[in-house]
């Protein structure tokens, strides 16, 4: 609470030397949060778990709405014509807004995009069914070698962190599998949980969903996730991959630099909260904190590994 | 016989009657039901304005349920989504413009009813036939659920394929005729559905580099498009009555709607089950579930009905079987963790929040909290019987009474705030403002609005299922037994073609038939 | 009628028009799918624009063989149409400048004097306009304060 007084205080000086300027860094009302999604996935349900702390810790209402179309697209195009008094915030996720603007003219570029905060993200992993052949990710590629093609995948959308993750994952272990695209994860696990494919490009949120219902044979993280200490990282099983779907929040790049401050510094206040932290692990996500500070290096890195993929992958020039 | 089959069903509560009483006991606090009376009538309400959806009214309202008890949270969210279903179709009847796009085929015989006078019929049928759908939807929730689970489960890509096809096989008997310019019409919404975005590839299509369009086209935008703007071009284009209202007409039709539907009981009942199980698709949702019933009740008409001109049993068929998707559809939600449409999707965003774990282990590990939400929602279902039949008599005499020179301007603004409020964006409005034009102009040709709906709303399903079936069928060399081979496709195809070849063969026997008279 | 007469009816040419309209969307469908990347993408627009192009064939080439009076825009008056859908594209364009409100009252009063039928008079004109400004002002609230919509 005492870091949010001086901040507003270092805020108000800035204000003050800021002369004419009458966007404030403080909030002044509720805030508008638009998920550029439908609702039901990983941004939105993120969104929910940030909520509830939001309200307890700067007592404004955080209103979530949704904005779909375009894959995203539709919102992040029309992000930067809102306005940047910093009472509206939108969420982004990556890879999609690198991928996106790189295909096609789609309205915005990724360097437009105002991002403050990357909060979380949601590792890549392979899922079964509970009572799949494969016991390992060995078993999966065993039959990939021996039926090339033959092994299907489902995964959400095209283009998107899953089908990266599928090409990625064919070339490291030498292996051709089939990716089917669904619209959306939850229409890929009901196709795994319906043996429609023979496995799924997921995160690890579903395997917390899902629970018993299906096994997880890796994850692309670094070390294993706290949720399910018996599943191994690609790593550890010799492949180097690790990543998933970022996820974090934008302004308007309208917005100054006192506001940008203030909403990096609210959401990284909400990110340190134990119960929040807690939550968002059973829910199978994986904690991120990237602030305003290290977005411009962070944010870089992630477009050049991405842009590499895509290109190798075909899916742009 | 219902605490048998509950019992099985609730597993770990085997015998446990006491349980079951007070889960239920817990339901019906006074606090419940009014937050069940409040969410039904609000519900009502947001679903008859086009352009207001269930999903929005309970996106709003999920920061105010965070300070409540989960189950009480719950009843409010379920009673808001059940009421807004039922809501769609007070703007179906009376202004030809579903409410929400479970209530499409409402309009079909809903506004013919209405222009000849019967809008306060339709409307209390429609309540009785939501009634009953409802309860049917959410008695399945509550004793059926996990068998019914595996429903979800069942339907691969290849079925959503054929679904699909078997509703677009409603256009042969929906064009009046003129099967071409339905096709045509067909067709041609199937491609609008393609505009935009790529939802499973890698493409963006029919955009020609205008950013406007990159979102596509919203079903929501388009059903008021075509269907409220060529409404309000006519109506303002001559001098008379919006509906026609019989002068000595008994003031209370309610008898009259009661015993019609009780004479449909078959109807109800088949269309509810559909209405369910389509429900339980996560990929379909209540507009489909409402035009395959739609079919279905018109497949198996009696002579005497004339469907498309006004024929109650139309209105009963979609009504109860939009309704029956709310429960069907919170069987996967609540089994499987998977949402079956957008208000779903919230209502599970809100229990994650709430700490309850959806998926396999909610019913064993949060299932007071589950059990007290069904209960809930049946008691909010029940109530849609008065509060509906109250509402839906106050819009009709509104709409009828209001002159038309301030009903045309006050749903011109409706239209334009509905629109704009979907995703924000005063394109979409433009959009929906050039589609009802188009709409309006190509209907004055033929070229009915219908066809080119169902083509907007289920070429997304078909296209996907394609190309899904197609990726899966290629991958293990077995395309034709993945596209003819599975059991359930079969069956759809069966029905399908009984759907388009009945009605030729019946009238080649009619024609027949008259010719040997003469 | 004569067959002539038929022929040039509104009815006959305005099917016949929108008919060759709906063979030009599945042309220009045809058109736009030759740049998708994905074979995933071409595969449905390509089917259905077919699909379209036959059957809309087919409406025109029998319509142009068996002309009928047909189809038409009916009776009514067209500046009352006009004012309509124009005062509501006015407001569409207007709104992110003067604001929401404002802007509906311009396709407010626009489809208010294109469905006023009856004499105008002093009272009308006040219960009208005032209930306009009811709607209006109801609605904008319940969307603006009650449901957060951001409206302009």
């Amino acid at each position: 609470m005492l870091r949010r007084t001086i901040l507003k205080t270092a805020a108000a000086i800035a204000l003050a030397a800021n002369m004419g300027n009458v966007v404030g860094a403080e909030l002044a009302g509720s805030v508008n949060y638009i998920i550029p999604f439908g609702p039901g996935g990983e941004s939105d349900i993120s969104a929910r778990f940030q909520q509830p702390f939001f309200k307890e810790k700067f007592k404004q209402d955080l209103v979530i709405s949704y904005q779909p179309g375009g894959g995203g697209a539709v919102g992040w195009a029309s992000l930067n014509g809102l306005s940047g008094n910093g009472q509206t915030i939108m969420g982004v996720n990556l890879p999609h807004i690198v991928i996106k603007p790189a295909q096609k003219d789609v309205g915005f570029t990724t360097a437009d995009l105002n991002t403050f905060y990357m909060f979380h993200y949601t590792p890549d992993a392979i899922v079964v069914t509970a009572d799949s052949p494969y016991q390992t990710l060995d078993d999966l590629i065993a039959d990939a070698k021996a039926n090339p093609g033959e092994v299907t995948m489902s995964g959400s959308g095209k283009a998107s962190a899953n089908h990266l993750a599928q090409i990625k994952f064919d070339k490291l272990a030498g292996i051709l599998t089939t990716y089917v695209p669904f619209k959306g994860t939850g229409a890929a696990v009901t196709a795994l949980l319906g043996k429609q494919t023979k496995a799924e490009w997921g995160y690890t949120t579903v395997g917390a969903k899902q629970g018993d219902a299906v096994r997880m044979l890796a994850v692309a993280m670094d070390e294993r996730h706290p949720l399910f200490p018996d599943v191994p990282t690609f790593k550890e099983l010799g492949y180097d991959m690790t990543g998933g779907a970022y996820r974090g929040i934008a302004l308007p790049n309208t917005a100054d630099a006192a506001t940008t401050r203030m909403w990096s510094d609210m959401i990284g206040e909400i990110n340190s909260d134990e119960a929040f932290r807690q939550q968002m692990l059973d829910g199978g996500f994986a904690m991120l904190d990237v602030g305003i500070d290290d977005m411009a290096d962070f944010m870089a890195a992630r477009v050049e590994e991405y842009l590499d993929d895509a290109r190798k992958a075909g899916l742009i020039k | 016989m219902q605490v048998r089959l509950y019992s099985r069903f609730a597993g770990r509560h085997r015998g446990e009657f006491a349980l079951e009483l007070s889960q239920f006991l817990a339901a019906i606090t006074p606090f419940n039901i009014a937050l069940a009376l409040f969410g039904v009538v609000a519900g009502t309400v947001v679903g008859s304005i086009p352009g207001l959806t269930a999903t929005m009214a309970l996106a709003v309202l999920v920061p105010v349920t965070f300070s409540m008890e989960p189950a009480s949270a719950l009843i409010l969210l379920g009673a808001i989504y059940t009421g807004a279903i039922y809501g769609g179709a007070y703007a179906a009847i009376l202004l030809n413009t579903p409410g929400t796009p479970s209530a499409i085929a409402t309009t079909f015989d809903g506004y013919p009813m209405a222009k000849r006078g019967d809008g306060d019929l339709a409307v209390a049928i429609a309540c009785f036939a939501s009634v009953f759908g409802g309860l049917v939807g959410a008695l399945s929730l509550l004793l059926l659920a996990p068998p019914l689970s595996k429903v979800a489960l069942a339907f691969g890509p290849v079925e959503y394929f054929w679904l699909s096809i078997f509703g677009l096989s409603l256009i042969a008997s929906l064009s009046n005729g003129n099967l071409v310019k339905g096709l045509t019409g067909g067709a041609f919404g199937m491609l609008l559905s393609t505009v935009g975005v790529a939802e499973i590839s890698a493409d963006i299509r029919l955009t020609f580099g205008s950013q406007t369009m990159i979102g596509g086209f919203g079903v929501v935008g388009a059903l008021i498009g075509l269907y409220c703007i060529p409404v309000l071009i006519d109506l303002v284009a001559v001098p008379d009555r919006h509906l026609k209202v019989e002068e000595n007409v008994k003031s209370v039709r309610i008898g009259d709607a009661f015993r019609l539907t009780l004479r449909s009981k078959f109807n109800l009942i088949r269309s509810s089950v559909i209405g369910t199980l389509v429900g339980i698709l996560p990929g379909a949702g209540g507009s489909v579930a409402g035009l395959v019933a739609y079919s279905e009740a018109k497949r198996t008409a009696k002579p005497d009905q004339n469907f498309g001109e006004g024929e109650p049993d139309g209105i009963m068929a979609t009504e109860s079987a939009n309704s029956a998707t709310v429960g069907g559809g919170f069987i996967p939600t609540l089994v499987l963790g998977i949402p079956g449409t957008p208000p779903d999707a919230i209502v599970l965003g809100a229990l994650l929040v709430q700490g309850v774990r959806t998926g396999p282990a909610m019913f064993t590990q949060s299932g007071s909290i589950v059990y007290t939400f069904i209960y809930g929602l049946l008691i909010a279902t029940i109530l849609m019987l008065p509060a509906g039949l109250l509402i839906g008599r106050y819009a009709y005499k509104s709409i009828v009474t209001i002159p038309k020179a301030v009903l045309v301007p006050a749903v011109g603004f409706m239209t334009i705030i509905g629109t704009f409020s979907i995703r924000n964006s005063v394109s979409d409005v433009i959009i929906m403002l050039c589609l009802g034009v188009f709409g309006w102009v190509v209907a004055r040709f033929g070229f009915a609005a219908s066809p080119i709906v169902l083509g907007l709303i289920l070429g997304p399903i078909a296209e996907q299922g394609f190309v899904q079936g197609w990726t899966i069928g290629a991958a293990t060399n077995n395309l034709f037994g993945m596209f003819f081979g599975r059991p359930i496709s079969q069956g759809i195809l069966l029905f399908t073609l009984i759907t388009l070849v009945l009605p030729l063969y019946l009238a080649r026997k009619k024609r027949k038939a008259a010719m040997e008279a003469k | 009628m004569s067959n002539s007469s038929v022929t040039r009816s509104s009815g006959q040419l305005g099917s016949l028009i929108i008919s060759a309209l709906f063979v030009l969307a599945g042309v220009i469908t045809l058109y736009d799918t030759l740049g998708y990347t994905d074979r995933d993408s071409q595969v449905f627009p390509q089917t259905v624009a077919i699909i379209l192009i036959i059957c809309a064939s087919i409406s025109f080439v029998t319509r142009f063989l068996n002309p009928i009076d047909e189809g038409g825009f009916g009776r009514g008056s067209w500046w009352r149409r006009i004012l309509l859908i124009v005062t509501m594209f006015i407001t569409c364009f207007a709104m992110p400048v003067v604001g929401f409100l404002p802007a509906g009252v311009i396709a407010f009063a626009g489809g208010l004097i294109a469905a006023m039928h009856d004499r105008w008079s002093i009272s009308n004109i006040l219960v009208y306009w005032g209930s306009g400004a009811v709607v209006m002002i109801a609605f904008y609230t319940l969307f603006k304060f009650v449901l957060h919509v951001p409206l302009p």
